[in-house]
């Protein structure tokens, strides 16, 4: 990367050096001089900033012979670039009125409502007006009136008297989230922000623009009237909606949480979060929250001891491996646990109860580990490319995803790469997407349902035939053998199958070379050939020559908080911690070494392969943690069967949920907000949450307590004190993780699937990679 | 002042579904027009104003939120924003307004040379205020800024044409001839723009598709009735 | 004493709108003639003849023109601002109506200077007259090969699109107007040093000439007659001719070229003399500072202009006898730039709107004579801190009015009712 040019500048006599283009606003901030502002966000183009005008400083040049030519106006800061020589002020008298005179303006129209009005506290409009502003207002006219307080979707309430006009909601819904449903209508004075004819504003991240609002013209219906903002403490947390892992703040009061706002990490989520984020973890507070443990006794639950529990619960598992073996034990659950817990989960299982009868995966496809293409090709399990770099492709194809609703923060960087460094966008879907319809002119390839294989093969043929496929990193046969394979695909052919132009066909080949990211959503996860398809993937990828890079590669998007977390873990019937298959003899050495324990060494049942065990009647005890498989399983009519024939059911949740009125012991446990550790993001990245407040009942436990506590019933103590400890212990076992203790994890968290990885691939290396 | 309202009070906000087309009206003139005009800049989005001067002649002198609608679609931009833009011009009307417009200027010169007189004039004339609609649809009322032809003083625009040195007499021959005709002022205006945009073969061109379409579907009549 | 003519010299030709008749008395030898020279040449000529952009701020037209980029790496456009707004102004719509293909011609070497492909006249939506009438001569320069592929074969390209406006004053403003072509809200754009010039990222990012009709109709003379013919009319500074468009209390309104530097007080003369007796003159159309009679005895031209504390702005020259209240005047004009912020800057947005209601205020015989001051500071927290220029233009003549005409607010708020006894027209509000 080129030098960042410097350039010294003068800030109200302070001479300093900044990179040239820098916002004075900016470089004002690096020596404290503060500046205030309404309108200005780092994240937010210039295009149609600098309309709140309150930024005004004093802006000059120095001239050769060393005199200061100052410019005739005030100017913002907030859009002026640093240029060699420039001499600013900011707090010079004129100044001084400049911004005593905004905000008498922005107070005409404002109403005094701030006793009720949800920003008071943390409002920018009430902080700047007791630095800066006049003491009285000369303005004696009746101010503006407009509908107050009325909802525009179920999440957000728009003041229009309170709006000031600073455009950050309307720049926001233009340029980030690019739905473009807020803006403004009229002119003049009677310009106001409204939605289409006041229609719903069905952003999915609507949520932002109440952040963003320097005042209380656009406030969340969840929030409002709860709280003020001095009454409340913050802890960092991290949103456990889906499996992008942004970085949040849950604000609370005494055990309750009061709102959700982002948290900055430029790695992940930059400040956004999703509606789903912001809004959805209200049931934390929810009043129908598990208090204690239960018992089924004559088919009613009735409440319990903890000792109850585990001593029932140790008794029935230890007769099952008694009369059964282990193998008629099981647990299923962990892509909603922390790395720790799904860490904990299946040590229990394995050394306590002796078993490999343990998955995380509800979805559709759950392959042996070792027939993962992209690990074993790729040497990343599954996302290729970090969420940041995302934005740096040159094309994104986005193949079987409704990325707005999968991954809302993903799909913000896809957008980014789109609108601020003109990506080519590709989607392919079989129905409209609400995606496309963020992006100008994307190129829709509309393929019938259940024909991605055909599409991807298309693709390969054409690419083959344009000449410019990288084929020196595939071994001569492999690529002989592919060439065959993708033969029959002719462009005429596809297009039949698929239901895509040739036209269109053609026109994706284009676009697909170095540098394009592959962002694969829920139709390739849930895809009948899942592996055969990503292997068509991994040979587009490396086609592209895109097999060891930054800015292009393949990403399988996962579904939940912790779903590769799990992986890592070995919450699987067939994988160790740190991907090793139970089959690799020296990886289970090595691990049972650590653990000074024998390990079963037979791959254990699966999720499907378990429930369609305990619906035979052989499951002796199914022990659920965290996943109502009754409701989300995409079979539930099986799981309804497994649960009602297995021998003992237990469920460890935070709610009664459909699968619990099965149970036979239900074990409350503790929410994100109540406990800590660490989740790892679908790209990998490890990041940490802390504990904001206590559990609604004591009896209320985390999920690593209750692991730890129950292997003591079971007779094989695996000692716990904290989670850091059990980090401590997964970075001994699992050396990609080696950097994630917690005295070393750093701030924005640490991507475990290093780049190295795939740098180090190279043909011969297939297999080899271990994550 | 406060804010006593009671969420529950308001209904739930109406919602557009985004992935379905809205319902198309324009004309197949209107869609070669704009097919055509878009070819003038290098963005879709560009055609925003003339689109909107089409919409305003379809949609028969005023643009009802299915006019946007069907602009932001045609356009690929969002229905917000076309709202936007609709409403930053003051002569796209987002009400019904009347067969015949009577624009007056008040500005600056007019209203120092009896522009307000006029106006005051066409409000006892037409029984109506600024702003305002005859019950029977015929007239509506405006006051505008400068028209930019202070030479005439006082000024007023009606559809394509200004008239100026207006007195009441003037004024009463204008209203006996405008009620005479029935040609709509505010749709004409609109075509007249639309059509400025037009150069000659691009006007040509639109016509040879039209009629072209014209023979299609009569031989396809012909077709089906043969 | 008289006018003189460059852009109106044939303007009284019957059929001088046709192709035909302009050709006839030398039209299109200007561009044939341009063809000829360099881009190089034909920019210098521009220089040569000191032109000043007519719009309203006189920057000379030549440092645009220079100040696009010389390569053809990105498209090029030309924007010609025809959407005449300002209060008081009407040359660009007798020079569109009257005189179109001398506008054309002007636009077509401007384009050639620049190596712009494209050119769009941006024509406000009210002139459907002189829209029409452009339409018609752009059609047939375009029969005749002044446009589109391959101009008169000398291998040049250049295409004008008419861009019709919607009502809006401020897509007047040249940035305002580009927001208005891209097909967005007509609010205007970052200004250097916060953005390029449009000169380097105009339309679409891409360089982009603007020029005012008058402007770039004084091009074919230029080219014609030579840069210096052109600089020995007028002053030093002021060069040229210029068309006011003299309105109000003259019994002849009507437009008139004259000479820069020409005498106000010739110009009224030759406008018929004022109706009664003389109070004001405001010569620059809307935006600029009130002149009082007094004061009328200068030189039309921008430096005695400014001398004299008002501008030459837009030539929009409007005369005012003793009838006239000031205050109601100005509440009027208030109301005008209220009515076309564009509401994107706070100080315009809010300003404008508040003055208006402190007028309505006094008209309606509330005012305190604190609201004078009042109002003056409000024009000061106006002026020089609204993202454009209309921000200013709302703030000077209301400024300039309380200056010289303070008695007459006082006097106003003191008995609130105008001081000025014969009101020829009813209230305002
Ligand atoms: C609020 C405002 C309105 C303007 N309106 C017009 C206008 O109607 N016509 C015009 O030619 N210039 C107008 N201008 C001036 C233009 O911004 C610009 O200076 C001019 O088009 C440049 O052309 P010129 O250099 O040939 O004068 C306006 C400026 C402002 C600030
Ligand atoms: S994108 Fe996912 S992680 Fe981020 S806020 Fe939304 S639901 Fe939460
Ligand atoms: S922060 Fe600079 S103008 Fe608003």
């Amino acid at each position: 990367m080129a030098e960042q040019e410097l350039v010294t500048i003068e800030i109200n006599g302070i001479e300093l050096q900044v990179p040239k283009g820098e916002m004075i606003i900016e470089s004002a901030k690096r020596i404290g001089v503060d500046i205030p502002f309404f309108c200005y966000h780092p994240r937010l183009g210039k295009e149609q900033a600098a309309n709140c005008r309150m930024c005004l400083v004093e802006a000059g040049t120095k001239q050769p012979d060393g005199s200061v030519r100052m410019m005739p106006k005030p100017q913002t800061s907030c859009t002026l670039p640093a240029s060699q020589g420039m001499v600013i002020f900011t707090d010079t008298v004129a100044i001084q009125k400049a911004r005593r005179g905004i905000l008498e303006f922005l107070l005409i129209n404002h109403p005094l409502d701030c006793p009720i009005c949800d920003r008071g506290g943390e409002c920018p409009l009430q902080n700047n007006t007791l630095f800066y502003g006049p003491a009285v207002s000369r303005f004696v006219e009746e101010k503006r009136h407009l509908p107050k307080a009325f909802p525009i979707s179920d999440y957000v309430v728009l003041d229009r008297e309170r709006c000031i006009h600073c455009a950050r909601c309307t720049r926001f819904s233009q340029e980030i989230s690019g739905d473009a449903q807020l803006d403004f209508l009229k002119r003049g004075a009677d310009t106001m922000v409204s939605t289409f004819y006041d229609t719903e504003f069905t952003s999915r991240f609507s949520g932002n623009t109440i952040e963003l609002c320097p005042v209380g013209a656009l406030t969340s219906r969840v929030y409002r009237f709860r709280a003020r903002p001095w009454d409340m403490k913050s802890q960092k947390s991290i949103c456990t909606r889906c499996s992008n892992g942004c970085n949040i703040w849950l604000d609370y009061r005494p055990n309750r949480l009061v709102r959700v706002l982002g948290r900055e990490n430029e790695a992940v989520n930059e400040e956004w979060t999703c509606d789903k984020g912001k809004f959805g973890h209200e049931y934390v507070n929810s009043d129908r929250r598990l208090l204690s443990p239960l018992i089924r006794k004559d088919g009613r639950f009735v409440t319990a001891s903890w000792v109850e529990a585990y001593q029932l619960i140790a008794s029935r598992i230890r007769q099952a491996v008694e009369q059964h073996g282990a193998k008629s034990v099981g647990a299923i659950g962990g892509a909603h646990l922390s790395n720790e817990e799904a860490y904990l989960l299946q040590k229990l299982m394995r050394v306590a109860v002796g078993t490999n009868n343990i998955d995380h995966r509800l979805e559709r496809i759950q392959l042996p580990l070792a027939d993962n293409p992209l690990l074993k090709r790729l040497g990343v399990p599954y996302a290729q490319n970090a969420i940041a770099d995302i934005e740096k492709a040159k094309s994104v194809f986005i193949l079987g995803s409704e990325l707005v609703d999968e991954q809302p923060i993903v799909f913000l960087r896809a957008r980014k790469a789109w609108y601020r460094r003109g990506a080519k966008v590709l989607i392919a879907y079989p129905e409209v997407t609400e995606t496309e319809l963020r992006f100008e002119e994307p190129l829709v390839l509309r393929y019938r349902e259940g024909t991605e294989a055909t599409l991807v093969n298309g693709l390969l043929h054409l690419l083959l035939a344009s000449g410019k496929a990288v084929t020196d990193r595939l071994p001569s046969e492999e690529f002989q053998a592919l060439q065959e394979s993708v033969r029959s695909y002719t462009p005429q052919q596809v297009a039949e199958v698929t239901g895509i132009s040739e036209q269109h066909l053609q026109e994706a080949i284009e676009w697909l070379g170095e540098g394009t990211v592959i962002l694969c959503g829920n139709k390739v996860r849930n895809h009948p050939d899942h592996a055969g398809l990503v292997h068509l993937l991994v040979n587009l990828t490396i086609l592209t020559g895109n097999a060891a890079r930054d800015n292009g590669g393949l990403n399988i998007l996962l579904p939940e908080v912790n779903s590769h977390g799990a992986a890592d873990m070995g919450v699987l019937p067939d994988g160790l911690p740190g991907h090793a298959t139970i089959g690799d003899a020296e990886a289970r050495r090595r691990i049972e070494r650590m653990w000074e324990v024998g390990l079963p060494w037979e791959p254990g049942l699966n999720t499907h392969a378990m429930l369609e065990a305990a619906a035979r009647g052989q499951m002796q005890v199914l022990y659920i943690v965290g996943e109502d498989v009754a409701q989300k399983y995409h079979d539930p009519e099986l799981a309804q069967r497994a649960l009602e024939n297995a021998g003992f059911v237990v469920v460890q949740d935070l709610f009664l949920t459909e699968t619990a009125q099965y149970a036979d012991v239900v074990l409350p446990a503790a929410s994100v907000a109540e406990k800590e550790g660490t989740f790892t993001n679908t790209e990998g990245r490890v990041q940490r949450f802390w504990k904001a407040f206590n559990s609604p009942s004591p009896e209320v436990k985390p999920d690593l307590n209750i692991f730890a506590e129950l292997a003591v019933y079971l007779g094989k103590p695996i000692p716990v004190f904290s989670a850091e400890q059990v980090m401590e212990e997964i970075a001994k076992v699992v050396p990609a993780y080696a950097s994630c203790c917690y005295e070393v994890l750093p701030a924005e968290g640490c991507r475990v699937v290093q780049n190295e990885a795939r740098l180090r691939l190279t043909p011969a290396a297939e297999g080899a990679a271990v994550l | 002042m406060s804010e006593r309202i009671q969420l529950g009070e308001y209904p739930r906000v109406r919602r557009i579904d985004e992935k379905h087309p809205p319902e198309l009206r324009f004309s197949q003139k209107a869609v070669e027009e704009l097919e055509r005009i878009k070819q003038h800049y290098p963005t879709k989005r560009a055609a925003m104003l003339p689109a909107l001067w089409i919409a305003q002649r379809e949609y028969g002198g005023y643009l009802p939120p299915e006019a946007l609608m069907e602009v932001a679609y045609r356009l690929g931009t969002s229905y917000a924003v076309v709202q936007g833009v609709a409403t930053f011009y003051t002569m796209y009307n987002k009400r019904p307004v009347g067969r015949v417009m009577l624009e007056v200027c008040t500005n600056l010169t007019c209203s120092i040379c009896g522009g307000y007189e006029i106006l005051r004039y066409l409000e006892q004339k037409l029984g109506i205020k600024v702003g305002e609609t005859t019950p029977d649809g015929q007239f509506t009322l405006m006051e505008v800024e400068c028209l930019n032809d202070c030479g005439n003083a006082p000024v007023m625009q009606v559809g394509n044409r200004y008239f100026g040195n207006l007195t009441p007499e003037k004024i009463d021959a204008l209203i006996e001839q405008l009620k005479q005709s029935d040609e709509h002022t505010v749709v004409q205006l609109a075509d007249t723009i639309v059509q400025c945009h037009l150069s000659e073969s691009e006007r040509q061109d639109i016509e040879r598709a039209l009629e072209k379409a014209q023979s299609a579907r009569e031989a396809e009549q012909d077709g089906r009735d043969g | 004493m008289a006018e003189l003519k460059v852009l109106f010299k044939d303007i009284d030709v019957p059929g001088i709108q046709t192709l035909e008749v302009y050709e006839q008395h030398g039209g299109y030898s200007a561009l044939r003639k341009a063809l000829g020279m360099t881009r190089q040449q034909v920019i210098d000529e521009v220089k040569a003849s000191g032109l000043r952009g007519r719009g309203g701020a006189g920057f000379p037209a030549w440092i645009k023109w220079n100040g696009i980029p010389k390569d053809e790496s990105q498209p090029h456009y030309v924007q010609c601002n025809a959407d005449e707004g300002e209060p008081g102004t009407f040359k660009d719509r007798e020079l569109m109506m009257r005189h179109p293909h001398q506008l054309i011609e002007g636009i077509i070497i401007a384009g050639y200077a620049t190596l712009s492909k494209v050119g769009y006249i941006y024509i406000r939506g009210e002139y459907t007259e002189p829209a029409r009438v452009m339409r018609r001569a752009i059609d047939e320069a375009y029969r005749a090969g002044y446009l589109g592929k391959n101009i008169l074969g000398s291998g040049v390209d250049f295409d004008l699109y008419i861009h019709m406006g919607a009502g809006s004053y401020e897509c007047g403003e040249e940035s305002a107007m580009m927001s208005s072509i891209m097909g967005e809200r007509g609010q205007p754009r970052l200004k250097f040093p916060h953005a390029p010039l449009p000169t380097i990222a105009g339309l679409w990012n891409c360089p982009t000439l603007i020029n005012n009709v008058e402007t770039l109709s004084c091009v074919p003379a230029i080219i014609r007659n030579g840069g210096a013919w052109y600089a020995s009319m007028g002053t030093e500074k002021s060069t040229g001719t210029k068309i006011f468009s003299v309105s109000g209390h003259v019994n002849k309104p009507g437009n008139y070229e004259v000479e820069m530097g020409t005498p106000l007080m010739e110009l009224l003369e030759l406008a018929g003399g004022v109706k009664g007796k003389l109070k004001a003159v405001i010569p620059g159309g809307s935006s600029v500072p009130i002149l009082p009679a007094e004061k009328c005895d200068v030189n039309l031209d921008y430096e005695s202009l400014q001398a004299a504390g008002t501008m030459l702005g837009s030539g929009g020259f409007m005369v005012l006898n003793d009838t006239v209240c000031i205050v109601r005047f100005m509440r009027r004009t208030a109301a005008f730039y209220a009515h076309e912020s564009c509401g994107k800057c706070t100080p315009c947005r809010e300003g404008t709107r508040w003055m208006v209601k402190i007028f309505d205020r006094i008209l309606a015989g509330g005012g305190r004579m604190e609201d004078i001051d009042l109002l003056l500071d409000i024009c000061d927290q106006i002026d020089g801190r609204s993202y454009c220029a209309l921000g200013d233009a709302a703030a000077w003549p209301i400024r300039a009015s309380i200056k010289h005409y303070r008695h007459e607010y006082e006097y106003f708020i003191k008995h609130g009712h105008s001081m000025v006894e014969a009101q020829r027209y009813s209230a305002a509000v």
